[in-house]
């Protein structure tokens, strides 16, 4: 079966971390998202995968290439984001007589996954709490009579997860399919106008479903996909360094005496921690990275080629690729009043819904000796931080803060 | 100068031309017209004025096409000169930018075989010499066609019986978009960003054969490997953006390309090797139009601040009297990179032995190939005929290297570095006085005359504020040194000839302020523009345009800014198109 992938938005509520890569390569447990989505597809049998990208589409085009995971990849520019319809439309010419659709940017699983590939029209569907916030799905008979978009009182918990499967049909509604309130041509408009000329979608339930919105959803996501890990240390360990639990170490990483590092923790190539150092559970670090001595990081994403060498503080955290902190750089994940952090995101103030939370931080960054990082701070990237320097709240990308 | 582009693949072909060759339209806009291939015929269309929209006009059903946008070299505009043209049997198409420069010879052999020409185009050369060498095998009839031509040409051909596109390229721009399942070649890659980002960059005597998904690429006769880059604008980067001019949008982006430029050429030191300047004992510019005046500013700083003499010389001229350049550093500037007057400059100063350095803004040029050296100003694409904001990138490089060449050490020059590195605030600071400029604009927008003036580096100032003045505004503008006004230019003076004075604060202020009075005296209206700390002008003038201060040196950057919001509201109360003048291109690929 063939399986068409949304890859093309930029994700601007990702920023800073998309400013230099697209969402949907954002790692998670030290795999881009995207890949998450591929491997489970091809667990559940799907031999081929249309990827509509779009923006920095080079980086998605280089690290899937022409197959992957044994599935055929084959791309389609969406070169302007006018929504999902418009998305799927710019796949037309490739479309198999029926196919599924789904988002880059929501991991699935490979069960759920299964349960759809037989169906002819069918929509998955996900119990959740805050139904409110999501398309809410109405029910007869287990086929979807409509899909009410964030309701005041959602007549189901049941939410729309952004996973069908399409018949060709499906074409002729996109191409109606007109502008929606927001500006876009939207899928669930075409869903819509298809249910009125007759089509029926039957409403699949999943399971698991990580929708990730926020950067700080990409911690939840590392939660989860951590959780399941296997302990597996390819790297050198020397005596004296503890390892607790599930920890997965690449090959050529090098965990130094006195390092202490609790699972479930996920280690990449060619890193060097330690020694002494405390890394702490629902950690990711990815490959060429340095944790250094006296330096203790939770649960947080450090991405490929950063430093945190000496006298850190990192938790509740995303690091960009390239950093590099000076000694005694530290990022603080509480508020004072312990309560809810909330993150300026240009301007305006958005809820995390979690009581610790660090930051985001951009790739390229630099901070000198001391420099300070204030809970929920989002650091664009190529940013240098003077020594001393306390910074807080959204830096654009390429500043200098002294 | 023309605009061409092809397609390949499994879209409406008719639709990716039209909406490509609207992309084109700064390359020219007289004509147009499209071809399609349908059913093993070449269904075509051509059309005065401008380009339609590609809903209104359907050509035919069909997954191949070439289509043209025309600024007439060779017979005027008229639907019958408009491309493609076709041969004798209406089986082969063509559509060509450049110059067949020995089309005459070749019409006159082609007519005594027989052939039936339709149109005054040097162009329909091409489609007939194919007709004529056509044996089934289309690649190999554009090669020997080719062979015959002299010129330059950029051509995408098509067969009604072949499912592909043969091109080939000579002295003028043609780039291969490469998209999945579909490619795309036109003279510019605006054209092409619809579709994909993946470009190729062609070489000039590349010929492309172009199929469903495929291409292949030869050189002298072998099959070549080209580099496929990937661009890095958006197609909002080349769309309005909310603006109601390209030049307007283009202007408010001054402050992210000046810091654009900077972050790729200066961080805490400026980053530009000049071991290509070692043992120079001076520089020429060769230039045309804007860089011609961005040229002119090189010379008085790299003067000022290197000591290096310099000389600047229209690229066009240049070429006629051809000095020794043993010890010279030819320093070409051009936005497009393709504008054939420097391009040929730029040969024939290398073979006199200059050293050459290019300043381009567009990655993959000609220019860029041809110069030994290159620095790239980082404006993005620039659609507006009348060059802005990438004449303030030219500056900005121009400063950087300015101030390499002058041996200061760091300390020395920190003060100006510092200077150079707010310079995107101080725009933003002449930015925010738009709305004065535009009310003194407004009353500019009646007269049919002006004069700009300036001394030292108010000189060049006053000469690019002066063109942009005339190219969107029609408004007959000249630029005097201040000085020179009592030699002559005096006698054009009067009540219904606003003077535009540059003051700029260094040793020519008080010397202009008196030729001021002198023109004042001749009851022209005076607009002065100058630092926001200026107390004494106002007394002279009618109107004064303040912008922040700065070193003298930087007013380039901050007057310059200022007299395009002056042209730009000039124009816009006169109503002229802005983006598009009449008579004028883009980019200026015929010598």
């Amino acid at each position: 079966m063939q399986a068409v992938i949304l890859a093309a938005g930029e994700g601007t509520r990702m920023r800073p971390l998309t400013y230099t890569k697209p969402k949907v390569m954002l790692p998670v447990a030290n795999k881009p998202i995207l890949q998450h989505v591929v491997e489970s597809l091809a667990k559940a049998g799907i031999d081929e995968v249309v990827l509509v990208v779009g923006y920095r589409e080079e980086t998605v085009r280089r690290f899937f290439g022409d197959e992957f995971s044994g599935v055929r990849i084959r791309y389609v520019s969406q070169r302007k984001q006018l929504g999902t319809a418009h998305a799927l439309l710019s796949a037309e010419h490739l479309l198999n007589d029926r196919f599924m659709m789904l988002n880059g940017d929501a991991i699935v699983f490979q069960d759920d996954l299964k349960n759809l590939v037989n169906e002819e029209n069918a929509i998955a569907v996900c119990e959740v709490q805050n139904p409110r916030d999501f398309g809410v799905v109405e029910l007869e008979d287990g086929i979807v009579r409509r899909i009410i978009e964030k309701p005041e009182k959602p007549p189901s918990n049941l939410i729309n997860a952004g996973i069908y499967v399409f018949t060709r049909e499906i074409v002729d509604y996109l191409k109606k399919t007109p502008l929606s309130v927001r500006g876009e041509y939207e899928i669930t408009d075409s869903i819509t106008m298809a249910i009125e000329g007759s089509m029926d979608f039957k409403a699949v339930k999943i399971e698991r479903w990580i929708d990730i919105g926020y950067p700080w959803d990409m911690l939840k996501a590392n939660e989860i996909i951590l959780s399941s890990i296997e302990r597996d240390v390819r790297g050198e360990v020397e005596d004296g360094a503890v390892i607790k639990g599930n920890v997965a170490v690449g090959e050529g990483t090098i965990i130094m005496a006195g390092s202490y590092i609790v699972g479930p923790v996920v280690i990449g190539e060619n890193s060097i921690i330690g020694p002494n150092c405390y890394i702490r559970p629902c950690t990711s670090i990815g490959d060429n990275c340095h944790i250094g001595n006296a330096v203790e990081v939770k649960n947080s994403i450090i991405m490929n080629n950063t430093n945190v060498p000496h006298l850190n503080y990192v938790g509740d955290s995303i690091i960009g690729e390239n950093c590099n902190f000076g000694a005694g750089t530290k990022i603080a994940n509480l508020r004072l009043d312990e309560g809810e952090v909330i993150v300026n995101v240009r301007g305006k103030a958005v809820k995390t819904d979690r009581k610790k939370f660090g930051a985001v931080i951009g790739d390229n960054v630099k901070t000198g000796i001391n420099a300070s990082v204030n809970v929920g701070s989002l650091i664009g990237n190529d940013v240098f931080i003077g020594p001393g320097a306390v910074v807080g709240g959204f830096v654009e990308p390429r500043s200098r803060v002294f | 100068m023309c605009g061409i582009a092809g397609y390949i693949g499994f879209r409406r072909a008719d639709e990716v031309i039209i909406s490509a060759l609207k992309r084109l339209e700064y390359r020219g806009y007289d004509s147009w017209g499209v071809a399609v291939r349908h059913e093993n015929e070449i269904r075509l269309i051509k059309r005065m004025g401008a380009i339609g929209d590609e809903k209104t006009y359907s050509v035919a059903e069909g997954n191949a096409g070439i289509g043209h946008t025309r600024w007439a070299t060779h017979g005027k505009p008229s639907e019958i000169n408009a491309h493609p043209h076709t041969d004798c049997s209406g089986k082969i198409a063509v559509v060509h930018n450049g110059i067949i420069s020995n089309f005459q010879s070749l019409k006159e052999e082609l007519e005594s075989r027989g052939h039936v020409f339709s149109s005054e185009t040097d162009t329909e050369v091409i489609s007939h010499l194919i007709e004529e060498f056509y044996k089934g095998d289309l690649r190999e009839a554009v090669e020997k066609t080719i062979g015959r031509l002299k010129g330059s040409y950029a051509l995408v051909v098509m067969h009604a019986e072949k499912d592909e596109l043969v091109a080939a390229r000579y002295k003028s721009p043609l780039v291969l978009g490469v998209g999945d399942d579909e490619l795309i070649i036109a003279s510019d890659v605006p054209a092409i960003l619809d579709y994909t980002s993946r470009v190729v960059y062609l070489e000039d005597g590349d010929l492309l054969v172009l199929m469903k998904g495929d291409f292949e690429i030869f050189s002298d006769g072998r099959k070549v490997n080209r580099k496929v880059e990937t661009i890095p604008w958006s197609i909002e980067d080349a769309e309005k953006g909310g603006y109601e001019h390209f030049m307007l949008k283009e202007i408010h982006e001054i402050p992210r390309v000046i810091e654009d430029t900077l972050f790729e050429y200066l961080s805490d030191d400026i980053e530009i090797d000049i071991s290509f300047a070692a043992g120079v004992s001076e520089v020429t510019f060769i230039a045309c139009g804007t860089s011609y005046h961005a040229s002119l500013i090189g010379k008085h700083l790299i003067e000022k601040l290197a000591g290096i003499p310099v000389r600047v010389e229209f690229a066009s001229e240049f070429i006629y009297h051809q000095p020794p350049m043993h010890r010279t550093l030819a320093i070409a500037i051009t936005q497009s990179g393709e504008t054939a007057d420097t391009l040929e400059a730029m040969r024939i100063a290398k073979k006199l032995g200059a050293r050459t350095l290019a300043i381009v803004n567009v990655l993959g040029s000609t220019a860029t190939r041809i110069a030994d050296h290159v620095l790239y100003t980082r404006a993005g694409p620039e659609i507006s005929v009348a060059a802005t904001k990438s004449f303030i990138a030219q500056l900005i490089v121009l400063y950087l290297v300015a101030l390499k060449l002058s041996g200061m050490t760091k300390s020395e020059m920190e003060g100006l570095l510092d200077e150079l590195r707010i310079m995107p605030e101080l725009v933003k600071g002449v930015l925010e006085h738009e709305d004065e400029i535009r009310a003194i604009a407004e009353k500019l927008s009646d007269y049919g005359n002006m004069m700009y003036i300036g001394r030292g580096i108010g000189v060049p100032i006053a000469m690019e504020g002066a063109l942009k003045m005339k190219e969107i505004s029609y408004i007959h503008a000249e630029a005097y040194p201040a000085g020179e006004l009592k030699h002559g230019p005096f006698a054009l003076l009067g009540e219904r000839t606003p003077v535009i004075a540059s003051l700029t604060p260094d040793e020519t202020y008080e010397i202009m302020l008196g030729n001021i009075k002198e023109v004042k005296a001749r009851e022209s209206i005076v607009v002065a523009v100058t630092g926001h700390d200026d107390a004494e002008v106002e007394k002279y003038v009618d109107h004064v345009i303040r912008v922040p201060r700065t070193d003298a040196l930087f007013t380039a950057v901050t007057h310059s800014v200022a007299l395009q919001l002056l042209a730009y509201h000039t124009a816009k109360a006169r109503g002229c198109e802005i983006d598009k003048p009449r008579n004028l291109a883009k980019s200026v690929t015929v010598e």
